[in-house]
């Protein structure tokens, strides 16, 4: 097993750009994240010198994507669709259920990282919305009176 | 509510042999949400059944829908339990699909397949007159085949309706020593699921499209650029690509071609041509100023052909059945097929192909259905997050760019989304203009800028203190948004939030501190 800073050298040594090719800064940063679950900050300057940018042009990639992370989040992701069709089913009760059960709001994680709740502005399930993902598991047609009941599968 | 979790599209289908009843269910993700990943998982183990994952129907209200074969054809059972199946062995109870006005009333050309085939089996999708472009186009001159895309009058379906054959023949023209040609894959316009059906359900359709055009503009190298949000898709192209290349068939003129998936980041504007390009080769996605256009200068200074999904899957059938064919459907200036998805509060979800030209209220009466149980119309919104809304006397306007834009609308990439009688239009506005701001790349000042003083302007009515000179403001922002922004995004984002306010006055000026 390796420790975290022999896995982030491996992806920058396989990211490292050959003669006459760009660095792919993108690339590079969800590689790290796949690996260590999000882009560590104290890991930026050596990141821009394997790839040969600055650090800023790092930072600004980093902030510029929505689903590039700096730190660590809770155990498990609930990602509420946010799109028209949606909205047009009114997720905003379930939005407001989430919360009221969770006591926290979008874009924060409990205490006690059990959850992170965070929108996303579609999902492409419009057809069987309101729409909800947890972790990796997608669920269509979601009424607020499930959300107990769905929230208990994650502990 | 239904979970679901990743299953492993190449498989699906259990081999059973002797006397057994085939039941085809759809492995769609939506239609996976609405219930058959847990109708197939269930019965996938029961003897006398072979379960057959397909593409989807895409009449998602009668999801989870299960069908079978008859004497007659396909019959379908709509929204079933686990506890129909003892009426579906019987064959009893059932609808032939022929029969299902959602369905019989569209003229499905680019979604014929769908619900019918399995997605990764390369020969069902021959069977089905699959490969019939490609065959063409690899015996035609590269003349030849971008002048059937011109005779085919195909206009770009991701949202500028740009001439395809132009894009090809201008990258075709160009010199250089690698070309390229780009999906864009970022399917973000809310409302929308057309292109993730394709990628998921009938993906060597796409591939086909890209190998014809790759052809045409030699091009040696492909891109898929897949939004973060469609796994499945991605996931399922990758074992297209894989399969496609096993045949035989990932190759052009002789030499290899590639084709490589690359997913997104979660950015909306990564959808706009030029931000896709920034965003493949790594960069922030930040829009280009056009010209150079990418058919000139695209990927790493290349000539590139980008279009959508739904554009490239169109072209097999165009190079098969000749461009006349095509240019046969439609109106004047859009021809061809119109493919609609339904979604918000209408009665039938779904997605709609049919030849351009129906109204709006045409649509909606004949394919919604109506409204949802318990719901009254409001309006309905067009184009995505970034498209007008129309009121109930503004619905008999043609489906067509030309309508469209006359009314100064976007058909966009044809996402449809009816809003009912409790939708609060003060807060959708506020919501678009949230979205804009979260959205911008920040290039151009009447973007960054306008969208934030134009949600802030809305959250001081929203909060009882704003005035009429707010209200003019905002339109006045709107206007610069809509004359001096760098791209579509900020040119069209005041769109939804001005209409808003045109339809439903009295629920903004009711909010106005006097």
């Amino acid at each position: 097993m390796n420790g975290p800073a022999s896995t982030v050298d491996a992806i920058l040594d396989q990211h490292r750009p050959a003669r006459s090719q760009e660095p792919n800064i993108l690339r590079t940063l969800l590689a790290v994240q796949d690996a260590v679950g999000y882009v560590p900050l104290e890991k930026v300057g050596r990141i821009a010198r394997s790839l040969g940018v600055t650090e800023s042009d790092i930072a600004g990639v980093i902030s510029y994507y929505p689903d590039v992370r700096t730190g660590p989040r809770g155990r498990h992701i609930i990602r509420i669709c946010m799109g028209e069709s949606c909205i047009a089913n009114h997720c905003d009760r379930i939005l407001h259920e989430l919360q009221q059960q969770l006591r926290v709001d979008v874009g924060e994680t409990m205490p006690g990282n059990r959850f992170t709740i965070e929108k996303v502005f579609c999902m492409g399930n419009c057809p069987v919305g309101p729409t909800l993902l947890i972790d990796d598991d997608l669920y269509g047609r979601v009424t607020s009176s499930q959300v107990t009941e769905l929230l208990d599968k994650y502990r | 509510m239904e979970q679901v979790t990743p299953a492993d599209e190449s498989t699906g289908t259990n081999p059973r042999q002797g006397k057994v009843v085939r039941l085809y269910l759809s492995n769609d993700t939506s239609s996976r949400t609405a219930g058959t990943a847990r109708l197939a998982e269930a019965w996938i183990e029961q003897s006398d059944l072979q379960i057959v994952r397909t593409s989807s129907r895409g009449a998602f209200f009668l999801e989870p829908m299960v069908e079978r074969d008859m004497p007659e054809g396909r019959m379908a059972w709509f929204n079933v339990t686990s506890s129909d199946l003892p009426r579906i062995r019987a064959g009893e109870g059932g609808v032939y699909v022929r029969d299902i006005s959602f369905l019989n009333r569209q003229s499905r050309s680019t979604y014929e397949n769908f619900g019918i085939t399995e997605p990764l089996a390369p020969d069902a999708y021959q069977a089905r007159g699959g490969f019939q472009g490609l065959q063409a186009a690899l015996t035609m001159s590269t003349d030849a085949i971008i002048e059937e895309i011109k005779i085919s009058r195909l206009r770009g379906r991701g949202g500028a309706a740009f001439p395809s054959w132009n894009k090809w023949q201008i990258a075709r023209q160009t010199g250089a020593d690698h070309k390229y040609v780009v999906v864009n894959a970022d399917e973000g316009d809310a409302g929308t699921y057309c292109d993730r059906m394709i990628m998921e359900g009938d993906p060597f359709r796409l591939l086909e499209g890209i190998l014809i055009c790759a052809r045409a503009v030699g091009a040696d190298q492909a891109f898929v650029y897949c939004r973060h949000e469609y796994p499945a898709a991605a996931r399922t192209l990758r074992i297209a690509i894989q399969k496609l290349d096993q045949a035989g068939l990932l190759e052009i003129d002789g030499q290899p071609f590639s084709i490589e998936v690359i997913s997104g980041a979660g950015a909306y504007v990564c959808g706009e041509e030029t931000a896709l390009l920034e965003s493949i080769e790594g960069h922030r996605g930040d829009v280009r100023v056009k010209p150079p256009y990418p058919a000139v200068s695209g990927l790493y200074g290349r000539p590139t052909v980008v279009s959508n999904v739904l554009t490239f899957a169109i072209v097999p059938g165009i190079l098969a059945r000749g461009g006349a064919w095509h240019a046969s459907m439609g109106t004047e200036h859009s021809r061809g097929t119109v493919v609609l998805q339904l979604g918000g509060r209408v009665k039938q979800p779904g997605i709609v192909e049919v030849p351009f030209g129906l109204t709006l209220r045409e649509v909606l009466d004949q394919f919604g259905g109506g409204m949802a149980p318990g719901s009254r119309f409001k309006a309905v919104q067009v184009g995505g997050p970034l498209g007008s809304l129309f009121p109930e006397s503004q619905l008999d306007i043609p489906i067509c760019y030309h309508a469209f834009a006359e009314a100064g609308a976007i058909l966009g990439h044809g996402g449809i989304v009816v809003y009912d009688h409790e939708t609060d239009m003060l807060e959708l506005a506020r919501h678009f203009m949230a979205f804009a701001t979260t959205e911008s790349c920040g290039k151009c000042t009447p973007c960054r800028i306008g969208s934030i003083r134009s949600r802030e302007l809305l959250e001081r009515i929203q909060a009882g203190q704003g005035t009429q000179e707010d209200l003019d403001l905002l339109f006045d922002l709107g206007d610069t948004m809509k004359a001096a922004s760098l791209c579509a995004f900020g040119g069209r984002a005041p769109y939804p939030v001005l209409t808003a306010i045109d339809h439903f006055p009295a629920e903004f000026h009711s909010k106005l501190r006097q």
